[in-house]
């Protein structure tokens, strides 16, 4: 288990917390919780409640989402620093994908709750969090639209369709 | 493309990444799956059997039966290869294109990578597989619609395109058009009427060209809208011509699927009638169909001679008469003869009798690998039908030009 000064240290580097000011990020380093987790768990299930957003501190894991039976398709794979189930501090839908180890791994797990209390603690260090987190949005929008079109690129390689004779 | 040119480099093939889960348990093995891979594990489904239809066209050329690949849902044609044909024949939705290349190899020995590709994009163009094909001059403007001029040029083309008057339940009147008269045109008596008129136009026109200045004069000061006149009474008559076409179909005991007027294209006014189920008769009857629409140029050219001579010296009637018949019988010679680089009458005998069916896109394409000096040395039977095409073609179209100009300048003077 990290100290609290490593995890203080780590969350400096995380994208996600590098504009909040030193206070306010030992304050919300202290909400978190930290989660050890074996190779091949599942931490997140598409389709199932959740109201957390996971760091990963340690290890690698796989974003996937079904496309058939046993078959899902890999979306992202994340290591230490990247973080994921943001969706879930905002909403109250269910998991749009899966998540899980493909090595021993250990994450962070910051809840609505803690996020709350940040927000009325230190509209700054929120406004910080929030701003960093849009940026994220923004990429993975972008990632989504370029995926989208890998997707359709393969499709069409895959079936032979000429589309350009069209 | 000059040989010193960098050849680019070839686009990264697409990959998807799939996790699959094991039987029971989290477990789970990823797969990186190129389209590649699942492009040869695709399996081709042909349309549903009562939706095509396949007949067999000889060909005195390069010695292999070419085929003619119906879609009996659109009334789309396709020309098939032997080679072509015996893939269309493993494209059942259950053998994979991978078993299909393996079943060519065993059956000619050999294989060719673009085969197959290139089978399937026909194929989709003729909707036997899926999707529809637009022109190339419509690809063409496609590519370039962020230009304003472009776009405005598309739309109307588009706009004009959607003008399309036609019956697809003209059969009807196509077998009451031919039982009252219509298969006069087809009796030996009718093609010798046809030949004397013929004979007799040739002299008038002759006659008529020794006083080509006198003629023309008779447009007087209304020469632009003699002109006009003349077009406009020639266009009427290219519905005869497709009329005729129409005649013979059910003269062979086939059926005129459409009858219409529209835009080609979205800019060429014509009429047209579709006469594709004659693909499924015999050689001579393609060929009547062919020639016997022409004829009504020749006809009708030779009539306007004839009414030129007996008409006035100098009179509007004259030259309007004489103007008319040039007109016809220009059309004639540009419908029938086959080297001009217009796929005609003319040209669709042509291929039919050689029995290649893409002459002029094969020839097109050799001359320009020539060009660029990317044509592979050999010069064979095949080559020299191919430079045959575009060698007669280049001095027709401009001996057609010539003759024009020669026309105009001795009708001036």
């Amino acid at each position: 288990m990290a100290s609290p000064a490593q995890t203080l240290a780590f969350l400096r580097e995380v994208r996600l917390f590098k504009n909040i000011a030193e206070p306010e990020l030992g304050t919300l380093a202290a909400t978190l919780r930290e989660r050890n987790l074996k190779r091949g768990q599942v931490l997140v299930r598409e389709g199932e409640a959740g109201e957390e957003m996971f760091v990963v501190l340690r290890g690698s894991m796989v974003i996937s989402k079904a496309v058939t039976g046993r078959v899902e398709q890999v979306l992202a794979r994340i290591g230490p620093g990247d973080f994921f189930g943001e969706m879930s501090l905002f909403d109250r839908s269910p998991r749009s994908a899966t998540v899980q180890t493909d090595s021993d791994a250990t994450v962070l797990v910051l809840d609505r709750e803690a996020m709350r209390r940040l927000t009325e603690i230190s509209p700054r260090a929120a406004a910080a969090f929030f701003h960093a987190l849009v940026q994220v949005f923004i990429e993975r929008l972008r990632a989504s639209g370029d995926l989208v079109a890998e997707v359709t690129r393969w499709g069409l390689e895959a079936t032979g369709l000429d589309m350009d004779a069209r | 493309m000059s040989d010193t040119q960098a050849t680019p480099t070839p686009q990264r093939r697409a990959k998807l990444e799939l996790l699959v889960r094991h039987d029971g348990d989290d477990g789970f093995d990823v797969h990186q799956v190129g389209s590649a891979t699942a492009f040869v594990q695709s399996r081709p489904q042909r349309v549903a059997v009562e939706s095509w239809e396949l007949a067999e066209m000889p060909s005195r050329m390069a010695g292999q039966p070419s085929y003619i690949l119906k879609n009996t849902v659109t009334d789309r044609f396709l020309l098939l290869t032997e080679p072509e044909k015996f893939l269309w024949e493993q494209m059942d939705g259950h053998t994979s294109l991978q078993e299909i290349a393996t079943a060519y190899v065993l059956r000619y020995g050999a294989f060719d990578f673009d085969i197959i590709p290139v089978l399937m994009r026909k194929l989709q163009r003729a909707q036997l597989l899926t999707l529809t094909p637009t022109s190339r001059l419509r690809q063409a403007l496609a590519r370039n619609r962020r230009r304003p001029l472009v776009k405005a040029i598309e739309t109307g083309f588009t706009a004009l395109e959607r003008i399309n008057i036609s019956s697809r339940n003209v059969q009807r009147v196509f077998s009451a058009m031919y039982r009252f008269g219509g298969f006069l045109l087809f009796t030996p008596a009718g093609v010798t009427v046809c030949l004397a008129l013929a004979v007799a136009g040739l002299v008038a026109g002759v006659r008529l060209w020794r006083e080509g200045g006198d003629i023309v004069a008779g447009f007087g000061g209304h020469a632009l809208r003699a002109v006009l006149m003349v077009k406009l009474l020639f266009f009427a008559t290219v519905a005869a011509h497709q009329i005729v076409h129409g005649l013979a179909l059910v003269h062979y005991r086939r059926r005129v699927r459409e009858f219409g007027f529209t835009f080609l294209h979205g800019f060429v006014p014509t009429f047209y009638v579709d006469v594709t189920d004659i693909f499924m008769t015999s050689r001579r009857a393609r060929v009547v169909t062919a020639v016997s629409g022409a004829m009504v140029h020749l006809v009708l050219g030779s009539a306007w001679f004839i009414v030129a001579l007996f008409s006035p010296l100098g009179s509007f009637t004259q030259a309007f008469a004489a103007a008319s018949g040039m007109l016809q019988w220009q059309a004639f010679i540009v419908a029938l003869y086959p080297f001009c680089f217009i796929e005609m009458d003319g040209y669709h005998v042509l291929v039919d009798v050689l029995g290649t069916p893409t002459l002029k896109q094969e020839a097109m394409s050799w001359f320009g690998s020539l060009v660029r000096r990317a044509a592979p040395r050999q010069f064979g039977r095949q080559e020299a039908l191919w430079a045959g095409y575009v060698v007669l073609s280049t001095i027709s179209v401009a001996a057609f030009i010539a003759f024009n100009v020669m026309l105009i300048v001795h009708a001036s003077s």
